[in-house]
């Protein structure tokens, strides 16, 4: 039993990255406007369906299909922001949120108008293979997905780091009516922040695209294991995101494997009960208190 | 006489249905230091927010170098000039001082070195404490870390709200010069401040909100007393 111990660590790390891309994405929004996006798993389905319409209808290179796919969902966030939420944005907190949730209904509707009763299939634009590292299998889908992510950390890690632009975002993080005092256009900021969580999102979409299924409903699900590996990690860190995410899809084979394949489902429910129930500031939170 | 520098013209603004400024009407000139009293409540921080945008006025105008302000959203009137000094600091808390400092002058990336040289010139204390991150300062160190930042802009009016409140009387006096130092440099400011020695220490003239409006306009060297009364009574 203990001899699958390293090849489940390696398959839930593959799909651990997916979440922490996915639960990263949403912390940016999080982050920047202090509103937790309930319709960002289905901004992520948009992304991945937006991918498979450019690629396999337009019958585009992947890779432009991804492009296309990504610069299309930050126009949507950005979009939805400005005319959607700014307008409400002093009112009660509690209606940006119900906002963000409409939004994400009216994706999911407009998917199911178009693709209600299909699952839909799309093929990998690269050959399936499987690599042999002792008894460990790893696979293309593994490789490509670990290595698109980290690739994709590290160049967030040195944008917010290291340039000056990313001084700017940490301010405003940090202090909105500070970085107002500095000339910083926040509603701008707001914006773009959703812009580009948005489009995070649609690159997990794409990537999640490669290994499962597509169905409308694919954004409830990418919700949840978002939502779980962001109170794993600790609400609005942005390394938690990252570390809850692959925490997440590491303990979902393992407890998958070793307890009950059920467990493969139902993880990303228990998590958050159980972490805000244990120790509500996550692993690596700064906040415990989660404002909706 | 030349036209004043800001000009605010029966300036009206609130909160939802609570109207708070009533028809505010003042001038202030270049380089002068005003002070702006009265009681609590009575729509200093309000009237501060006004010019600078943080709170949208309802009618009126308020003229930067006969440019309209009023209506404009924060980003535009600190590019006009207007900056503000707010009474809650609003900081970058996880960030250094020389951090919080840089970011006050991010839009004039060319000149943040030798803006915060200056700074640093007139805040010693600030120097010896550069690395330090803002969260773990004092609030008398944090007030000056405010301040320092908002003159990283070079600012054509500094808005001050309350730059003494809740600091230690070490402190108070410590701030007291650092104004005294401004007014010297001929730094045009508007002036919130509960501490009426303070305020009268330094300002050129002194307005008393009341009421919504400005009730009463003095010279600098006016009797303590007759200013309470003029507030409270
Ligand atoms: N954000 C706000 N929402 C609603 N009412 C406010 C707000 N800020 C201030 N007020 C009210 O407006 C009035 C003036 O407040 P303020 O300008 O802060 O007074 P001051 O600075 O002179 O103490 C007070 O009655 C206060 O309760
Ligand atoms: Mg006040």
């Amino acid at each position: 039993m203990l001899a699958l111990l390293p090849q489940l660590v390696v398959s839930g790390t593959s799909t651990g990255m997916l979440y922490a891309l996915i639960a990263l994405s949403m912390t940016v929004v999080y982050r920047a406007t202090t509103v937790v996006n309930f319709g960002h798993g289905d901004m992520v389905a948009a992304g991945a369906y937006a991918v498979f319409v450019f690629g396999l209808g337009f019958g585009l290179p992947f890779l432009v299909a991804m492009a296309l796919a990504i610069a299309l969902l930050f126009a949507a966030g950005f979009a939805a922001q400005r005319m959607l939420l700014q307008p409400i944005v002093a009112g009660p907190h509690l209606s940006l949120a119900m906002m963000a949730l409409a939004i994400g209904y009216t994706l999911r509707g407009a998917l199911r108008l178009q693709w209600g009763n299909e699952t839909i299939n799309p093929s990998r634009p690269y050959p399936q293979d499987v690599y042999l590292f002792g008894n460990v299998v790893v696979t293309t889908d593994d490789a490509v997905i670990c290595g698109s992510v980290l690739l994709l950390l590290a160049a967030l890690f040195l944008l917010l780091q290291v340039t000056p632009l990313g001084k700017v975002i940490q301010a405003t993080f940090q202090s909105q009516r500070g970085a107002a005092l500095v000339g910083i256009n926040v509603p701008l900021f707001h914006a773009l922040m959703w812009g580009g969580g948005a489009a995070l999102g649609a690159l997990g979409g794409v990537m999640l695209s490669l290994i499962t299924p597509l169905t409308p409903d694919l954004g409830q699900w990418t919700l949840v294991q978002g939502f779980a590996a962001m109170t794993l990690g600790g609400f609005g860190s942005l390394g938690g995101a990252v570390a809850g995410g692959i925490l997440l899809g590491i303990t979902e084979k393992l407890l998958g494997f070793y307890v009950n394949t059920v467990f493969i489902e139902i993880t990303g429910y228990l998590v958050p009960i159980l972490v805000l129930m244990l120790r509500p500031q996550g692993l690596f939170g700064r906040r415990a208190v989660v404002r909706v | 006489m030349p036209d004043a520098l800001l000009i605010a013209r029966g300036v009206e603004a609130g909160y939802g249905s609570r109207q708070v400024l009533f028809g505010v009407d003042f001038d202030i000139n270049e380089g002068e230091a005003v002070a702006l009293l009265g009681a609590n409540g009575s729509g200093k921080s309000t009237l501060l927010n006004a010019l600078s945008g943080f709170v949208r006025p309802r009618r009126g105008s308020i003229r930067l170098d006969g440019m309209e302000l009023a209506g404009l959203p924060p980003h535009r009137t600190f590019r006009r000039g207007i900056v503000q000094v707010s009474q809650a600091r609003d900081l970058f808390p996880e960030m250094s001082v020389d951090e919080n400092l840089r970011l006050g002058a991010w839009t004039k990336r060319g000149d943040a070195a030798r803006l915060r040289d200056r700074v640093y010139a007139s805040f010693p204390r600030l120097f010896e404490r550069r690395g330090q991150m803002v969260r773990l300062m004092s609030g008398g160190e944090q007030q000056m870390v405010a301040i320092g930042r908002a003159l990283m802009s070079e600012p054509r009016v500094l808005l001050l709200d309350e730059p003494s409140g809740g600091l230690a009387p070490a402190f108070v006096s410590e701030i007291a010069a650092i104004v005294a130092a401004l007014k010297r440099q001929r730094v045009t400011m508007v002036m919130v401040e509960q501490n009426l020695r303070l305020a009268l220490s330094v300002a050129d003239r002194i307005l008393v909100l009341r009421d919504g409006a400005v009730a009463e306009q003095r010279g600098g060297n006016a009797d303590e007393e007759e200013i309470v009364r003029q507030i409270y009574l």
